[in-house]
């Protein structure tokens, strides 16, 4: 268990610059999850946590302690890495055992150990056979089972459910965290999937091109996005951008029109498709666009607009709902609910103007 | 399981004809009496098995069942020096080959380092060479060196043909065992401890292969032999037998040493059998 500190953390491969100046503190016993699209430097940053990769400048520090420049197994860390990773020549015990095979421990408490991590687990029936004997979501198993029995400071993983079906990954989701938070131990988990991050973590901290674009909990990222990146990539369905202009105390763009308080020039104003709704083509102040398809959800339905510019937009209807591709329609932002973005792709910090 | 058809069974069968009956043929003419060897037609199945050729080979006299003395061979002693030749440098050109080829088709395989194309262009270019483009010049170098007659002159020539050939195939193979490095560096292994106890553990099919091939290479290589060695002390098995071909020819002994040659890579090929069908796979343990 540890409290980890990432001081002014840079990466650098010749020209290529994988994670820019990073701050970031994570505290003892949360999970944290690391988001962002493909090359965006979270698995950089993550391995560096564990020491597979030393950073090219700033220092690491684990309870306070610079690791800056120790090895992984000496930072006891544990990682599990994509698909699960596991010595495929190994039976599930000989796998787990050699997580401790270069650690002092009395075989009596290696025993111990290993015992707890596989009733953990439930690895009892596995224990004799290869990983390409077992499916998927055992493999998993096998391979947590093989982190914790480090006892690490923290957990790593590395997509660990990337490579699952749909159905084990929902599964394996709430096992993940119910084990973390069982164990108290700190994680760090990499996904570039928007819904495990904010189904698993404590807090999510999105990247993007090597940078940190936000860090908070879930609710925060969902709801007070700090750029257009972040806004864009959390939500599902994802949240309508719609690029405009501010002027006379009013977003513009189009028809549509949203009264603002905020400073003219350039923006993109966001509304999340359950923030709009349908209004009638004729309506002033809203955006023109026609009917380009229907996706039911059962719960709810997303009707999918695209308007003139060929921009698709999305709001959330009633599973009642009914509409024919081609119908015209219009979208009516909520604008208690809409967000600003300025030219630089940060959230305006102005609030909007409260409809009266 | 695939479905065996009439056409499956005949295409076997041919190819079981094509590659079994020439050795059947040989072996076949191992048994036989001189005088059944000079009749027509030939006999295609021995009427006894008559072993005094293997006996006369290697140097002992025969006699037949009818009372008359088969006399061993002259060659035998030729013979005898070659089979212990030919075991000596197999084996030591199997382990050099093995010792260098391991470490360097994994830091091949799986690192990156600065020339690394140039590098291993360079190791394999000598798999492109015929082998003859390089006879004339060793046997000029090694004459200077003293090595020409030697068996370390040999096993030194085979390990030219051996490292960069097993090289080729086993990079291939190391490319795809799945990456566990990085978790071996959590768990605590060296370098040199993921190499010996993981990976090395994880290839053992694509390691014995590339030890069988090594072996045959060495047992079977007959051109250097023929030039390097022949006629002295540190002649081999195959540059030994050629000699009947010489010297007053034998058919029936001729044969018996062919059998006799070809036995250890037989064997050896049936006891690596699971490895070999095991390395054909593209994706070797997944």
């Amino acid at each position: 268990m540890a409290k980890i500190d990432l001081r002014r953390v840079e990466k650098r491969y010749g020209d290529y610059v994988a994670v820019e100046t990073l701050d970031l503190s994570i505290v003892d016993g949360e999970f944290l999850v690391m988001l962002g699209p493909s090359g965006c430097g979270k698995t950089t940053t993550l391995n560096m946590i564990a020491g597979l990769d030393y950073p090219s400048a700033g220092e690491i520090f684990f309870d306070g302690q610079d690791v800056t420049a120790v090895t992984p197994h000496a930072r006891n860390v544990a990682m599990v890495f994509q698909s699960s990773l596991l010595y495929p020549h190994l039976t599930v015990r000989r796998n787990i055992e050699s997580s401790l095979r270069h650690t002092d421990l009395p075989a009596s408490e290696k025993a111990r150990r290993i015992t707890e991590a596989v009733r953990m687990l439930e690895l009892e029936p596995m224990l004799d056979k290869l990983p390409s004997q077992m499916s998927g979501g055992q493999r998993q198993r096998a391979a947590t089972a093989k982190a914790i029995v480090r006892e690490p400071s923290v957990f790593l993983l590395d997509e660990p459910l990337s490579a699952l079906d749909a159905a084990l990954r929902l599964s394996l989701r709430s096992e993940l965290v119910n084990l973390q938070k069982r164990l108290g131990t700190t994680a760090v988990f990499v996904t570039h999937d928007q819904v495990e991050a904010m189904t698993m973590g404590d807090r999510i901290a999105v990247m993007s091109r090597g940078r940190l674009e936000q860090i908070g909990t879930p609710d925060e990222i969902y709801n007070q996005p700090a750029s257009l990146f972040v806004a864009a990539f959390l939500g599902s369905p994802p949240m309508n951008l719609i690029a405009g202009e501010i002027a006379e105390g009013c977003f513009r763009a189009g028809r549509l029109s949203v009264p603002v308080e905020a400073a003219p020039g350039p923006a993109t104003l966001g509304v999340r498709p359950q923030h709009a709704r349908l209004a009638d083509v004729a309506s002033a102040e809203t955006l023109p666009a026609t009917v380009y398809a229907l996706e039911h959800l059962g719960r709810e339905s997303v009707v999918i607009l695209e308007d003139e510019a060929g921009m698709k937009l999305r709001v959330l209807v009633e599973p009642s709902f009914h509409a024919r591709v081609g119908d015209k329609a219009a979208l009516a932002p909520d604008p208690s609910f809409c967000m600003l973005f300025g030219a630089d792709g940060l959230r305006l910090p102005v609030g909007l103007a409260r409809a009266a | 399981m695939r479905k065996s058809g009439p056409w499956l069974t005949l295409a076997t069968l041919l190819l079981l004809i094509w590659s079994i009956l020439p050795i059947y043929w040989m072996v076949r003419m191992a048994f036989l009496t001189p005088a059944e060897i000079t009749q027509f037609p030939p006999p295609i199945f021995p009427t006894r098995f008559n072993i005094a050729s293997f006996f006369n080979v290697l140097g002992f006299d025969h006699t037949l069942a009818d009372g008359t003395m088969v006399r061993a061979s002259g060659q035998a002693n030729q013979v005898l020096r070659g089979l212990v030749n030919s075991v000596i440098v197999a084996v030591i050109v199997t382990v050099i080959t093995l010792v260098i080829v391991v470490p360097l088709a994994y830091v091949f395989a799986r690192l990156e380092f600065r020339f690394k194309n140039l590098l291993l262009n360079a190791v394999l270019l000598a798999v492109a060479l015929p082998p003859v483009s390089t006879l004339i010049p060793f046997y000029a170098m090694f004459v200077q060196l003293k090595l020409a007659g030697t068996l370390t002159g040999l096993v030194l020539v085979d390990l030219t043909l051996t490292v960069p050939f097993v090289a080729w195939m086993l990079i291939g193979y190391f490319r795809n065992l799945p990456p566990v490095e990085r978790l071996a560096r959590i768990d605590g292994y060296s370098r040199f401890g993921t190499l010996f106890f993981l990976i090395v553990p994880m290839a053992k099919s694509g390691v014995a292969v590339a030890a069988v091939i090594a072996f045959l290479f060495a047992w079977n290589e007959f051109t250097f032999a023929l030039i390097l060695v022949n006629g002295t002390t540190a002649n081999t098995l195959p540059t030994a037998i050629s000699g009947f071909l010489f010297q007053n020819p034998q058919p029936s002994n001729l044969a018996a040493c062919i059998v006799l040659t070809i036995l250890p890579p037989g064997l050896v090929a049936y006891f690596l059998q699971r490895h070999v069908a095991e390395m054909s796979l593209v994706d070797p343990v997944r």
